[in-house]
């Protein structure tokens, strides 16, 4: 089931993950803002190195990579159009220009990535399930929310029993044209489907016994206290956002091509 | 002092028509290790959920009859007020764990409460180390053994500090040493706390020594009520297909047999029928 080894969370413990995930999001808007108002490489190159530190700091390298080589088919994509159309515009010229605009639309794609997997990578269920609730978002959802992310480990074992059941009375999943393949695993979804409404039975049932919405203040066992890191992490995120902003409004920023020209 | 009491009590699910408890008489005192036994399809479920108010509440259906609990009318009290004197646990101890972690899950039904944080704190360590899921409490469920997750889900009714426990089948789906420490658990539940324990079970073997009410039922009704040793020695029991104790059926082919004179203690487990083999050969 490697589909849903991504979605497996385990418990890491680093400067980066014990951030509050309300000012991590926040960083990610920032990058994400700040990457979409450039479109000169320069300034995304230097928005790429920045995130860097962090992750080194999350200890989440490999994770970190994986991802980027899964957005590296839709980068080459990117890549690829924007090249083609600039290429055209500039009159069927390969151009310096041209190459520099799709390596900065690629690189803008890249950023991101990079900063969303960097929250995705460090923040954990329960913690962004706890953000939800602190941000007084209804606890229905908020529940909902984390009680899917327990449910997917135990219904993707359930997944594999019940095709390995189905299998081991003939069905053959691997075969047939795409369409067929496809209904192949209508033997597999049924079941899947019909114990999962059983098991959400039980679930309400479980929740009513212990007292679901016995009050409407609710406590919670956890509270996200915010932390010098945290305080940090604010100031960074000020920090480029308005240098970015400030750069972009003051500063004609050169391009790679002529920065490189001026300096020999 | 009884705590559970129920009167001439019939239940019929909605869409079904036929009823699956028919009047159904019980009294559980404070304090007992009452064990429910009977075939599949007898109406012990049933029976646990009228204990915490899932039926009327939940299941709607047709209640006749009167059921108290600790002084409470199941039927006109709403099931998060029940829950602060029932808990229940379930048979599947993977559907009843929503949280990503054991701790998160025992404090559920107290965040419900709205109970403050210092105070919930406090009882949900004071759970977990009664239940021997301390070191284990930032787990999450998915990474615990199904004994284990059992006993969360025992920790998770005990932090609410019910005066009755009810465990519909809880060792269903465990290993034998895995059950084993499960019934540990909630006798030292019952004998330190005093908290009345009703359990439904099939493995009379490794329980009947803990108890000191048994009920069997058959089609919906209770078909007997009292004491172990009284109820398992007894050819109804057999008949029904109440799981007899080993221990006790040995004694009770012995006793038929005639050649070897035994006490007249009936004994429910091995240990007792060892002592009582002993004492035979050494006269």
């Amino acid at each position: 089931m490697s589909v849903f080894d991504g979605l497996r969370f385990r418990r890491v413990y680093s400067p980066v993950h014990n951030l509050d995930p309300r000012i991590k999001f926040i960083y990610v808007c920032a990058i994400f803002a700040a990457a979409v108002i450039f479109w000169e490489l320069p300034p995304l190159i230097i928005l790429f190195l920045i995130q860097i530190p962090f992750i080194i700091l999350a200890g989440v390298k490999h994770e970190w990579l994986r991802s980027m080589r899964g957005a590296a088919f839709l980068a080459t994509i990117i890549f690829l159009t924007n090249f083609i159309f600039s290429f055209i515009n500039a009159g069927y010229v390969v151009a310096a220009s041209s190459v520099e605009y799709a390596l900065a639309m690629t690189l803008r794609f890249i950023v991101l990535v990079e900063s969303f997997s960097v929250f995705f990578l460090t923040t954990s269920p329960d913690h962004l399930g706890l953000a939800l609730e602190q941000t007084r978002i209804p606890y229905e959802f908020c529940f909902a929310f984390t009680t899917a992310v327990r449910f997917v480990p135990v219904l993707a074992e359930e997944a594999q029993t019940i095709m390995d059941a189905q299998k081991a009375r003939g069905l053959e999943l691997e075969r047939g044209n795409f369409l067929k393949r496809i209904r192949n695993y209508i033997p597999i979804l049924i079941p899947l489907i019909v114990s999962a409404i059983r098991r959400s039975l039980e679930l309400a049932e479980a929740m009513e016994s212990r007292a679901w919405g016995a009050t409407k203040n609710r406590t919670n066992l956890y509270v996200l206290e915010m932390h010098r890191g945290d305080l940090v992490l604010m100031v960074v995120t000020i920090g480029i956002l308005a240098t970015a902003i400030y750069v972009r409004l003051f500063f004609g920023i050169p391009s790679l091509n002529e920065l490189l020209g001026s300096l020999f | 002092m009884t705590i559970i009491e129920a009167k001439n009590l019939t239940y019929t699910y909605p869409g079904v028509t036929k009823p699956s408890i028919i009047d159904v008489s019980i009294k559980i005192a404070k304090g007992e290790f009452v064990l429910i036994t009977g075939p599949s399809g007898c109406g012990k479920t049933t029976l646990c959920r009228c204990f915490n108010g899932l039926i009327p509440h939940f299941y709607q259906g047709e209640l006749k009859g009167e059921i108290t609990v600790a002084g409470l009318k199941v039927v006109e009290t709403p099931i998060h007020k029940l829950a602060t004197h029932v808990g229940l646990v379930f048979q599947n101890p993977e559907n009843q764990l929503f949280a990503l972690s054991v701790e998160k899950d025992v404090a559920f039904g107290l965040e419900n409460f709205g109970v403050a944080r210092e105070e919930m704190r406090k009882r949900v360590d004071w759970a977990l180390k009664l239940t021997g899921m301390w070191d284990l409490r930032e787990r999450a469920p998915h990474e615990l053994s199904g004994g284990q997750q059992q006993r969360v889900a025992i920790a998770s009714v005990l932090a609410m500090q019910p005066e009755v426990i009810v465990l519909d089948e809880p060792t269903s789906f465990l290993d034998p040493l895995g059950a084993k420490k499960i019934f540990e658990v909630i006798y030292e539940l019952n004998r330190k706390l005093g908290i009345t324990i009703v359990l439904v079970e099939h493995r009379l073997d490794l329980t009947s020594k803990y108890t000191d009410h048994i009920v069997v039922m058959d089609e919906g009704k209770v078909v007997l009520d009292g004491e172990p040793r009284e109820i398992l020695s007894s050819e109804e029991a057999r008949l029904i297909g109440v799981g007899i104790p080993k221990a006790t059926r040995l004694y009770q082919i012995l006793q038929k047999d005639g050649k070897i004179k035994l006490g007249n203690t009936i004994p429910l487990c091995s240990n007792e029928m060892a002592f009582m083999l002993r004492e035979v050969l050494k006269s």
